[in-house]
């Protein structure tokens, strides 16, 4: 501190003597953030939290609403933790949340590695590839409901009876819940253990669509900071492409994926809109079961434990990358 | 010999431009199709829609269904131009609040040193982290219970734009917090000495000078604001406060559901405002979703 005072010389020692009136005016300027992440943050978390230990139930009474709650100490946590059905809950989020995280690591980096080579019309490709993000969730929800229609007139099944795939009048319903893999011994056990469907792994499809762009582009950025003399050292090294691809561009690009990887862990562990919109209740992951619980039991208290015991899996997954990571590091 | 080697060299050199463009072309189809798809059915009658096996283009197009979009006297127009309203009103005003209120606060986290200021930056990233649904449920008791019989709330547009600065503000101060951190406080210092207070400092010389990050973050917010389902589900009931979102969502599942082509011309007009946002400022979302991303 002291030394950058010197080095800065008139401007620095300005800077210290407005110290104390700079942090009033710091706080003023904070201030009104703080106040709102405190009114629709802060406290309602903290509101929460109190609901999460209390029975707590919504009267209406004379078209006016009042709240009837009695503490209930940890029954609400226990409840969920000695359900079969959240525990069920919490295999199909996972489920859904590491196929969709393989698919979009996979397909994002592939992409990436495509629109990182120098071709023809790249900036039109780079421009337009970015579409699916833009588009709502739930106008993405309705547009795979159309594309996964299980008549004949289904783009999806239109598209695999003109490629021959499906006869004339053959028609798949592929939001069914049919389970997979069950001609395989242990893994079909495994899948149906996890509870994953067709109907799930297409909706993950649906899904990984309008995230694809962010990865990939998010990886992209990483890709172009890597200088290209590293590969031309390795390639006179002997190093083959392969070798290249893991001990050069995987390696750097490392800490992007680590970013990547908690962002989208989050987002998936939370997903509600595309499941909810074209399946309703029928896959119960867990913020369908939340909301379940809360706005269709009216079970407030029990709504809000089941939200902390998300939160509680969301930081303890973020936790475990990081580590991961940085102590390697 | 050498010819030879040579030869083998440019042979394969060629196929992988070729395999190459393959990839370009599959990538390309994947991104465009399916959102090609929801315009095609949104152009076509029903009774090409039914026919079997399947019509790939609508043969005669028809606008039909976007024409009773913006027909008011239509029961899904005025459905439609309601949601529109509310969108872009509960979106913009969303955006300008969450930036006026954003810089103010990522400024002083990027200039000045004050006691649990590390603590503020952490806190205003984990808001970003929590899941809406944990949200939900207090908004919904407290606003129920005790806001509502005070102050109308419910099924509102002021609501929802309160309610949605709680996963936008955070955003906002932490990629402004970045953006101030990259322009050289010389600048202030120099505006100071030349007799400008510190706010006009920051007015007259920063913001000028911010211009491109305000615009990337004020977009990122938009959008955000502009997707939203969930908290629009809970809290809107009529065309008082209905999002597009919502509107998409009950135009193809209820009792206003009418084809899958008015429910494709819904989605498409839903989308088109982002989709065309992101098409024109793609390099500068990318690099603010960077900006977000990588250096965080």
């Amino acid at each position: 501190m002291a030394e950058s005072v010197v080095r800065r010389g008139k401007a620095g020692l300005l800077r210290v003597g407005r110290r104390r009136g700079e942090q009033r005016f710091a706080l003023a300027l904070m201030t009104p953030a703080l106040l709102v992440t405190l009114l629709v943050t802060l406290v309602p978390l903290l509101y929460a939290l109190y609901l999460s230990f209390h029975k707590a139930e919504i009267v209406v009474v004379g078209g006016r609403g009042g709240l009837l709650t009695e503490f209930a100490g940890l029954k609400n946590y226990l409840y969920f933790l000695r359900d079969s059905r959240f525990w069920y809950s919490v295999r199909l989020t996972s489920y859904f949340t590491i196929t969709s995280l393989l698919i979009e690591m996979v397909a994002g980096i592939g992409m990436a590695l495509v629109l990182n080579e120098e071709f023809f019309g790249r900036g039109i490709v780079r421009a337009l590839f970015i579409l699916p993000w833009a588009v709502p969730t739930v106008v993405n929800a309705r547009m795979w409901g159309l594309i996964f229609e299980p008549h004949a007139y289904g783009a999806l099944n239109g598209l695999l009876q003109t490629l021959h795939i499906l006869g004339p009048t053959e028609t798949l319903n592929f939001l069914a819940p049919i389970p997979i893999f069950q001609n395989v011994p242990l893994l079909g056990e495994i899948t149906s253990w996890l509870g994953a469907t067709q109907g799930i792994n297409w909706l993950i499809i649906g899904d990984t669509w309008k995230v694809l762009p962010v990865v990939a582009l998010l990886t992209l950025a990483g890709l172009q900071t890597i200088p290209r003399e590293l590969y031309e050292a390795a390639e006179v090294d002997g190093a083959n492409a392969w070798q290249r691809f893991w001990l050069i561009t995987l390696l750097r690009l490392r800490p992007v994926l680590v970013v990547i990887l908690v962002y989208r862990t989050m987002e998936l562990f939370r997903v509600f809109d595309i499941i909810y919109i074209l399946m309703a209740y029928t896959i119960p992951v867990l913020a369908i079961e939340t909301f379940r619980q809360a706005f269709v039991f009216g079970l407030f208290g029990k709504g809000s434990a089941i939200a902390f015991l998300i939160g509680l899996l969301i930081l303890l997954v973020a936790f475990i990358y990081i580590r991961l990571i940085y102590v390697e590091e | 010999m050498t010819s030879n080697i040579r030869r083998r060299k440019s042979t394969r050199k060629i196929l992988s431009r070729a395999i190459l463009y393959v990839l370009v072309v599959l990538i390309m189809v994947w991104t465009l199709a399916p959102f090609t798809w929801l315009f095609i059915t949104s152009i076509s009658t029903q009774v090409k829609l039914n026919r079997i096996p399947i019509q790939w283009l609508p043969d005669p197009p028809t606008f039909e269904h976007y024409a009773a979009m913006f027909d008011p006297a239509s029961p899904t127009g005025a459905l439609f131009l309601a949601a529109l309203r509310n969108s872009l009103v509960i979106a913009g005003t969303t955006t300008i609040l969450c930036l006026i209120f954003g810089v103010l606060a990522a400024y002083a986290l990027a200039r000045f040193v004050f006691p649990a200021k590390n603590v503020l930056i952490m806190g205003m990233l984990a808001t970003r982290l929590l899941p809406t649904i944990a949200l939900v449920i207090p908004f919904y008791v407290i606003i129920v219970s005790y806001v509502d019989p005070i102050i109308p709330m419910f099924d509102t547009r002021h609501n929802l734009v309160i309610l949605y600065m709680s996963f936008i503000i955070g955003l906002v101060v932490w990629i402004m917090r970045g953006y101030f951190a990259t322009i050289p406080e010389e600048l202030e210092d120099a505006a100071m000495v030349d007799g400008c207070t510190r706010l006009q400092a920051l007015t007259h010389v920063i913001l000028p000078l911010s211009v491109p990050g305000l615009v990337t973050t004020g977009l990122l917010a938009f959008l955000l604001a502009w997707d939203e389902f969930l908290l629009a589900l809970i809290f809107s009931r009529t065309p008082n406060a209905y999002t597009l979102p919502y509107f998409v969502f009950i135009v193809g599942s209820s009792q206003y559901y009418q084809s899958p082509a008015a429910v494709a011309a819904g989605g498409f007009l839903a989308a088109l405002p982002p989709v065309l946002l992101a098409l024109i400022f793609q390099r500068r979302l990318v690099s603010g979703l960077t900006a977000g991303a990588v250096k965080g």
